[in-house]
């Protein structure tokens, strides 16, 4: 079974993604915040990651480093309210991100695109 | 102590002044003057003699020692005495109709005015006391004394402060206790109430987001469609969903969720909020007398795309509340069939960016599906509005529109220019570089400034031109700074030729600054 | 005749007095009654902000937060991480390495990637030089700039902070503040809003963080502080905050932001000359240059003012520290009231000049000495036997009562607005320190101050002509060499 590693501060959000991937028979790990996300990343083994850009403490890029760095084959898909600002967008991508997921977002297309990257 | 004494003698010198050499108030007449010196033992420096004339006089009594009797020029005069008791029984051992009573104040012969006024003198002072106040028991007679003592003290505080004083002062303080203390159970109350809400929203939170997750993932829009109020009151326990907070903090995670969800979760939000019957909290809402109460009646019925509410809420578009006002605003805006800008372009208060920032968010969803008519804010009358318009064609990315502002290059302000010149810049408007030329020499600095920039992405060899001549005026700084940027951005060889020709120190700085790799967009 | 003048004196002074204090009275009862509209007001308008359209609508204005630092290397990098999170689209971070003796610098170059750059910047406000501005070309900290210059202290070090800023609206913070991820999306609020009057700073209130657990740059659990001295500080702030300023930008007569967390229209702090490093009260003295520097040019404005809790902060419980804290803040009021004497009662400055101004040099700057007169003057009244104890005793009561009714009423703002402090413990523990601080604390504050004027008046610090003429216009600032005359 993959593992996923879903990084978000909003609960609502999070427990939304969580439900629908879980039906698609994904284990997920929740984590609310940069620092536990990082710490998430080092000792879980996720096979994905999807991350919010901004969160307490770290923001996603930072996040998204680390992971690279550490972790360069893990895929991230990156799930961010800033879906405006082309500038983030770019500096994801240019890290290598997988996938850019603007808020509002449907959680049935972040499942297909989900399953894509894992299959 | 001595203050007093002081004020006390200001005081008895004003008595004295009011009632002159009168008789004094508390001896009417001389007989009871006369009557309260036989009442006392002694008064200090007051005594009084026997006289008698010559004519008088008969050997009997001038023998008796006790008065020992001296002769005057015209008189027999006897001893001093100082004890007022003993007058009756001395007379009663003289022949009484020709023997006179003399008084003596320091030695002075004085008349019965005048003792009558240093005995009230004394009296003012507490050297004397009245004989019927003598009588008065022990206890008594020293508070008398005392009191008597401190009274003209008391009168002048009496103006200031002492009574009423703290009176007011014993009044604040209960009215200070009675505040704190209602302030404080107050507060207990509160707190508990107020901790036991909270406990309460977080508890309804983690009872709503299971079952709202289920229904969103597990049923099709239709079927939600199709469930029947049984269904819907199953879905959370009765005794919960009968709350208000409940239903409230049920609003909030609807509302929440369907703000960053999108496609057909969208769809099946807004039915169950109707299908919940959260309907009717929003129409209460909007008739609500409280603006607040209003406000979130509004951006119910906004999120939730409440149209059949949508009379209510045109009754409210003109309301004097701002809030009020620019919501129910955007909510037509939102909701309306046809995207009217109308009420926008005549607005007449000035748009705040908050405002802004408020109606973009709208303007930005709705423009997908709906066509708006973004010119007829250039007409506006209100500076701000046109500002806005303006804005709107560029971070809207309506190339299309450039045309349009092209029109009114001319006619438009200053300030309205340089949000021109950026929306040409974003939207990479090649064909308004004659304007941006022209704007590049205004007086205007922010104008100047912003076409200057735009100059490095859409100049031409005039634009150059215009920077090389603008650098030769010896420019402030920063000005300076974006004019070599922007000459770097046109042509590199212009700008080195331009370094090595002008090697100052500013213009050698500002060059490695703009080839430092790390600073690229800085 | 002597004698008479003493009484005399002894006679005017207690009417004094007694004006005084239920001036006094009535002045407090005026601050809850504006401060609770005021919050009444700034609650209800909270309710329907949307702080998450401010994060990415491309018209908020863009922030650069300025954080000095002077020998933070142990929690440097930590603080700078915690500032380069905060929730919002166009915002820089530039800490000022101020001459620190440690490895501050060393620690953000390794932790950040950073490298030396040729930033080319005009020193419009003159500042201690610059000795390297360093950018990381790792784009995850593409917000973050480090300035590294000579020491000069923290207005200096935010001078220079001031001129690299890009931004239109400066953020001046401490950089060990802890930050709500939300703060600067609450506070460019008020910027946004106003379109009649400009608004040129908005002040933040400031939390104790002491003994509160903090997790990822937020507080999550409150807790009140183990010592008497940091409990009184939180109903200190309590007051302080959410009465005392909330009432002061109830009339738009705000003088005092916090160095802590303020926010500032850049052109503005521009156009006055920036910080004025030769005063302890640096923060107190540019919002009243600025606001000065408005009535001069007669535009409407207003400083806001924003209750959130946003910004914690640990205080010192230390009493030394605490005693050269509260010296060094009465030498700050001192030296702003004596900068820009030319204000008070002129009702050119409207409500600056003739509300905020008197406020403060009576009841901030003067208050601890008219204690210590009243002090004397019941004692000489007790010598010379002219003392009536029921008075002296409602009065003293009133005093006291005054001061637990201000007091709770300040925590029950707290209550209301925010909840913070959840445990009833907690409650109780605060309640103690409310009833005990008029007789435990107070007095030390009081002596604290007095040591404040002593000191000035000996001249620590001492820039004394310049601050003894004071200031002619709020633009005055800038004919100022500051640094000829430092050395």
């Amino acid at each position: 079974m993959k593992k996923i590693l879903i990084i978000e501060d909003d609960l609502l959000i999070s427990s939304l993604v969580q439900f629908r991937l879980k039906k698609d028979g994904y284990e997920t790990v929740l984590v609310k915040d940069g620092n536990e996300g990082i710490d998430a990343i080092d000792h879980q083994n996720p096979d994905l990651i999807i991350t919010d850009v901004m969160m307490p403490f770290r923001s996603g890029i930072e996040i998204i480093h680390h992971a690279k760095k550490n972790h360069p084959d893990v895929p991230i898909i990156v799930l961010s309210s800033l879906g405006e600002e082309e500038e983030v967008v770019l500096e994801a991508f240019n890290l290598g991100v997988v996938d850019f997921i603007p808020k509002p977002f449907n959680p049935n297309e972040l499942a297909i695109r989900v399953k894509r990257v894992l299959r | 102590m001595l203050k007093k004494t002081i004020i006390s003698w200001c005081i008895c010198l004003l008595v004295f002044e009011g009632f002159g050499q009168g008789i004094s108030v508390r001896f009417q007449d001389s007989t009871s003057l006369i009557n309260e010196i036989k009442e006392q033992e002694s008064i200090p420096n007051l005594f009084f003699r026997f006289e008698f004339p010559f004519t008088e006089a008969r050997g009997l009594f001038l023998s008796d020692s006790s008065f020992s009797w001296s002769k005057t020029d015209s008189s027999y005069i006897s001893k001093p005495f100082t004890n007022g008791k003993e007058i009756d029984s001395l007379f009663l051992t003289l022949p009484a109709d020709s023997i006179d009573l003399k008084f003596f104040v320091f030695e002075e012969k004085s008349d019965i005015k005048g003792v009558a006024s240093y005995l009230e003198t004394l009296h003012d002072t507490g050297d004397f006391i009245l004989s019927e106040d003598q009588q008065r028991p022990e206890k008594d007679l020293v508070l008398m004394a005392s009191r008597n003592h401190y009274e003209p003290l008391d009168e002048y505080r009496n103006k200031l402060m002492s009574d009423k004083g703290l009176f007011s002062v014993t009044l604040i303080n209960i009215l200070f206790i009675i505040l704190s203390i209602f302030m404080i159970i107050f507060m207990v109350i509160f707190k508990k109430k107020r901790n036991q809400r909270e406990y309460n929203i977080k508890a309804f939170e983690n009872e709503i987001i299971e079952p709202l997750t289920t229904i969103l993932f597990e049923k099709s829009l239709d079927e939600i469609k199709e469930m029947t109020p049984e269904m819907i009151s199953s879905i959370y326990p009765k005794q919960i969903f009968q709350k208000r907070l409940f239903k409230k903090v049920l609003i909030d995670k609807i509302i929440g969720l369907n703000k960053k969800m999108k496609g057909d979760f969208k769809d099946k939000l807004k039915v169950l909020y109707k299908k919940f019957g959260l309907v009717e909290i929003t129409k209460s809402n909007l008739k609500h007398r409280h603006w607040d109460n209003v406000v979130s009646g509004l951006v119910q019925v906004n999120e939730m795309d409440l149209t059949d509410l949508l009379p209510l809420v045109k009754e409210h578009s003109q309301s004097s509340n701002f809030h009020v006002r620019s919501q129910a605003g955007a909510t037509l805006l939102n909701l309306s069939e046809k995207v009217d800008l109308k009420f926008l372009r005549d607005q007449s208060y000035p748009l705040s960016d908050w405002q802004q920032m408020h109606y973009l968010r709208i303007i930005k969803f709705v423009s997908s599906s709906k066509s708006l008519n973004i010119p007829i804010l250039f007409s506006s009358e209100n500076q701000s509005v046109r500002e806005f318009g303006i804005k709107l064609v560029r971070m809207l990315g309506r190339v299309d529109l450039i045309e349009e502002l092209h029109k009114i290059n001319k006619q438009v302000l200053e300030e309205e220019k340089a949000e021109l010149i950026k929306t040409y810049d974003v939207l990479g408007a090649h064909m308004e570089v004659d304007f941006i030329n022209q704007c590049m020499t205004s007086d205007n600095s922010e104008l100047q400034k912003e076409a200057i920039k735009s100059a490095g992405n859409l100049g031409n060899e005039e634009s150059e031109k215009i920077i090389l001549d603008l650098l030769n005026q010896d420019p402030d700084f920063p000005t300076r700074k974006i004019l070599l940027r922007s000459l770097f951005k046109l042509n590199k060889q212009t700008f080195e030729e331009y370094i090595l020709t002008h090697a100052s120190h500013e213009n050698l700085s500002i060059q490695a600054h703009l080839l430092d790799p790390v600073l690229n967009h800085v | 005749m002597y004698n008479f003048l003493f009484y005399f004196l002894i006679e005017l002074f207690g009417v004094a007095f007694m004006i005084l204090s239920f001036s006094v009275v009535i002045i407090y009862l005026t601050i809850m009654v504006l401060s609770a509209l005021e919050m009444r007001d700034f609650r209800k308008k909270n309710q329907y902000a949307d702080y998450q359209d401010i994060i990415t609508s491309p018209i908020a204005p863009g922030v650069s937060i300025i954080a000095p630092a002077f020998n933070e290397g142990s929690n440097i990098v930590q603080n700078a991480k915690s500032l380069l999170s905060l929730h919002y689209g166009r915002f820089e971070v530039i800490i000022v390495n101020d001459g620190s003796k440690d490895d501050t610098l060393q620690k953000l170059i390794d932790a950040f990637e950073l490298k030396k750059t040729d930033y080319a910047f005009h020193p419009e406000i003159e500042s201690q030089p610059v000795r390297g501005i360093y950018k990381s070309p790792n784009k995850s900290y593409r917000r973050l700039v480090v300035v590294d210059k000579e020491n000069g202290g923290k207005a200096d070090a935010l001078n220079a902070g001031i001129n690299i800023s890009q931004m239109e609206i400066l953020a001046c913070i401490d950089v060990d503040c802890i930050l709500s991820s939300d703060s600067i999306t609450r506070m460019v609020r008020p910027f946004m809003e106003e379109t009649n009057r400009k608004v040129i700073a908005v002040g933040g209130a400031i939390g104790i963080a002491n003994n509160c657990d903090v997790k990822d740059g937020t507080v999550t659990k409150y807790r009140a502080p183990e010592t008497t001295l940091g409990r009184f500080q939180v109903i200190e702030y309590c007051r302080a905050f959410l009465m005392g300023r909330m009432a002061w930008s109830r009339i738009n007569g705000l003088m005092l932001i916090s160095g802590a967390f303020g926010f500032f229209k850049r052109d503005l702090v521009m156009a006055v000359g920036g910080y004025f490093p030769k005063t302890v009260g640096e923060d107190m003295e540019l919002v009243v240059r600025m606001r000065r520097y408005m009535e001069e040019k007669r535009i409407p404005y207003k400083v806001s003012f924003i209750p959130d809790p946003l910004c914690w902060t640990e205080v010192p419980e230390d009493q030394d520290v605490l005693a050269r804290q509260r010296n060094r803040w009465m030498r700050g009021t001192i030296e702003t009231l004596q900068l820009h004497r030319k204000i008070g009662f002129n009702p050119r400055y409207g409500i600056l000049g003739m509300i905020s101004y008197p406020f403060w040099a009576l009841f901030e700057k003067f208050a601890p000495i008219i204690e210590i007169i009243g002090l004397i003057y019941t004692l000489i009244l007790m010598i010379i036997g002219d003392f009536s104890a029921i008075y002296f005793l409602g009065l003293l009561l009133m005093v006291y009562l005054l001061s637990l009714m201000v007091s709770s009423f300040s925590l029950l703002y707290e209550q209301i607005a925010f909840n913070n402090y959840k445990d009833k413990k907690d409650l109780n523990r605060l309640i103690w320190i409310i009833l005990l601080e008029p007789i435990l604390i107070h007095p030390k504050v009081v002596l604290w101050a007095i040591k404040g004027h002593i000191d000035f008046i000996i001249g620590k610090g001492g820039w004394g002509k310049m601050i003894r003429t004071g200031f002619k216009t709020a633009e005055d600032r800038k004919n100022i060499e500051t640094q000829s005359n430092s050395i």
